[in-house]
């Protein structure tokens, strides 16, 4: 494959210096809200105490180490007291294979159900279901949350929905592991009997209701002082253990397969499961051996400008991603205004899509000179370009990873008879028709339609994650364009009536204001905008997981010398 | 004496050097604006800045002269 990129000169690290300190700032204000959250519930101390592993070390002793790719780390859609969805997950290797592993926070109420988990751990199945891989669960579940119930318990995307979907998993063949730890009860019953195999800590139980409401009261229809001191009676008396220990879920129902007196044991347990479990070996897939890029990763946070009004050669930032460097570009002649081509990341080809950036004079065509193109826009070259590549991916059966950095697609009249609104329409219907698994990563910007057609997470059937970086920022448009945009009539009006237009200027500023700070990484990452804000030069670990899981366990295979592709780019 | 030309149309923002400055290759002279995208012109040659032909807020169109490098 022909070679990209080029070493940086002694130029361009003097003159990015700045960049580098502006990129650490945005980092560490992530950092800090994932410190935050790995901080939520009680200390480690205390679960440590009671002779406990917390969810975070069960994860470390299970996961093979330098494998571990975290997704929705700050994710909180629900905005909740807790700061977090209560749940542990990412991407990562166990014994060799790659799995999705998911792991309730013990620290964080015991384990419970909490508004905004379900959405997370839906994430979580839907991803194991994209790249067809083992879904693996470290369950500990106290069961809902009794204060905010409303909150999570109904609805159709409630935490029930979560059994739903393993039921789904087991019926396309994917395997649900589970560890069991701690008292699970009425949800953390099902959370543990839902999966395929269960191997259970000896103090584990999981049942269809705890002991608190097997004791069972006499209704009086309030709380009163009498009824609270009977209540307080009962339960100081209260002698009964959880149901559904070991003694009936090993020793007589068989519902766990394997009891282990460690915690560590249940997790070796779930090891032996991996390694019985199916996987290609990659050397199966592989078109050359894996090789790490020529330049560093870490020039990635010289590469990339914070300051989004400046542009970059992409072919810099992809030299430092692929394998050995190495790019072969599709369709280099046409649509400038995006790159296309196929990589290898571990020795497995992969596609990718992404925005160039810069000036275009003479483009697009359709325009004759009344305006220039502009990187990070689409227009009808670009457009056709990509529907071309993504149906030729699908056919050759090569998952893609998109790179944004877009502000949108060209419009006007000119761009309307040019029909980029149906290229764009049809570059998503190309997307979903191939089956194919594909990544995003909102480089810098994601904004307008371009943010969805470009593999977007709103391709929920393909898109298996989505990553920002400390540069990203997503929005429908630019603040000072939607600000122009809404406040513009009132403006006119205002003005002819003669008023004072300082009120409206200071919605508009506000508005400007409101768009910058709903429009951050770690706004994006809360809400979900994006699965996981990573650092720069965290890229090419990321994009290797997800193309080293994409090719695991494929439904669909297009033998390499049967490729159409490689063919087409060669001539 | 080498001309610095402009690789595309655009507004001059910023100048970032002054006649008489010593220049190295790469380093950032003029800043150009163009569709909300700010483009820095490198110089292409090690000199001294001998000559600064335009001002900041004036178009320039592809093959302008922008500084002269002795």
């Amino acid at each position: 494959m022909p070679d990209i990129g080029k070493s940086l000169s002694d130029a361009e690290i003097r003159r990015t210096e700045e960049n580098l300190a502006l990129i650490k700032e945005q980092e560490r204000i992530i950092a800090d809200a994932a410190e935050r959250v790995r901080q939520a519930g009680r200390p480690a101390e205390a679960i440590h105490k009671r002779g406990q592993m917390t969810a975070h070390d069960r994860l470390e002793y299970l996961v093979d180490p330098g494998t571990w790719c975290p997704l929705h780390t700050l994710y909180n859609p629900a905005d909740n007291e807790e700061g977090c969805t209560g749940v542990i997950n990412g991407l990562g290797k166990i014994e060799g294979k790659w799995a999705v592993i998911i792991a309730f926070d013990n620290k964080v109420m015991a384990g419970a159900w909490i508004a905004g988990q379900p959405e997370n751990i839906l994430r979580v199945t839907d991803l194991a279901k994209r790249l067809n891989i083992p879904l693996v669960w470290l369950t500990n579940c106290s069961g809902v949350k009794l204060m905010e119930q409303e909150r999570l318990y109904a609805g159709r995307r409630g935490s029930g929905a979560c059994f739903f979907r393993h039921a789904e998993l087991n019926q396309l063949g994917i395997p649900v592991l589970n560890a069991i730890y701690g008292t699970n009860p009425a949800g953390g019953g099902y959370q543990g009997i839902s999966p395929t195999i269960l191997l259970a800590h000896k103090d584990a139980n999981i049942a269809v209701g705890g002991a608190g409401i097997v004791g069972g009261m006499h209704p009086k229809g309030h709380f009163d002082l009498e009824g609270a001191l009977k209540l307080i009676s009962a339960t100081k008396s209260f002698k009964a253990k959880d149901p559904g220990r070991v003694e009936t879920h090993f020793d007589q129902t068989a519902y766990f397969r394997e009891v282990h007196d460690t915690e560590t044991g249940v997790l070796d347990g779930i090891k032996r499961y991996m390694q019985a479990l199916p996987a290609y070996d990659p050397v199966f897939f592989r078109v050359a051996e894996p090789a790490e890029p020529k330049f560093s990763t870490e020039e990635l946070n010289r590469l990339l400008p914070a300051n989004q009004k400046r542009p970059y050669d992409i072919c810099q930032v992809l030299a430092r991603i692929t394998d050995n460097s190495e790019f072969m570009e599709y369709r280099s002649d046409y649509g400038p205004e995006v790159v296309t081509g196929i990589a290898k990341l571990e020795g497995l080809p992969v596609g990718i899509i992404a925005n160039i950036q810069g000036i275009f004079p003479d483009y697009p065509e359709y325009a004759q000179g009344a305006y220039q193109g502009a990187g990070g826009k689409h227009y009808r070259q670009g457009l056709i370009k990509q529907n071309e590549f993504v149906v030729l991916c699908g056919r050759d059966n090569l998952p893609i990873i998109w790179l944004q950095d877009t502000t949108g697609i060209d419009v006007g009249d000119l761009a309307e008879e040019a029909e980029l609104l149906a290229l764009g329409q049809s570059l998503i219907y190309s997307i979903e028709q191939t089956d194919l698994s594909m990544m995003c990563v909102v480089l810098r910007k994601g904004s307008a339609a371009a943010h969805y057609i470009m593999g977007g997470p709103q391709a929920n059937n393909n898109n298996a994650f989505t990553l920002g970086t400390p540069l990203t920022e997503i929005y429908v448009m630019h603040g000072e364009t939607a600000a122009a945009a809404a406040y513009a009539r009132r403006l006119v009006k205002e003005h002819e009536s003669g008023r004072d237009l300082q009120p409206i200027l200071d919605k508009m500023n506000q508005m400007m204001v409101d768009y910058h700070e709903k429009s951050r990484p770690l706004y994006c990452a809360q809400r979900g905008f994006v699965d996981e804000v990573i650092s720069l030069p965290d890229l090419r670990k990321y994009c290797s997981a997800f193309v080293g899981a994409s090719y695991q366990n494929p439904r669909s295979i297009t033998p390499v010398h049967q490729m159409l592709l490689p063919r087409v780019i060669k001539g | 004496m080498a001309n610095l030309t402009s690789p595309m149309p655009g507004k001059v923002m910023a100048i970032k050097v002054a006649v008489g400055d010593k220049v190295e290759v790469e380093d950032e002279l003029i800043i150009l604006e163009a569709l909300k995208m700010e483009t820095p012109i490198y110089a292409e040659d090690a000199g001294t800045v001998a000559a600064i032909k335009v001002k900041e807020g004036e178009a320039v169109k592809v093959g302008d002269v922008l500084v002269v490098i002795e």
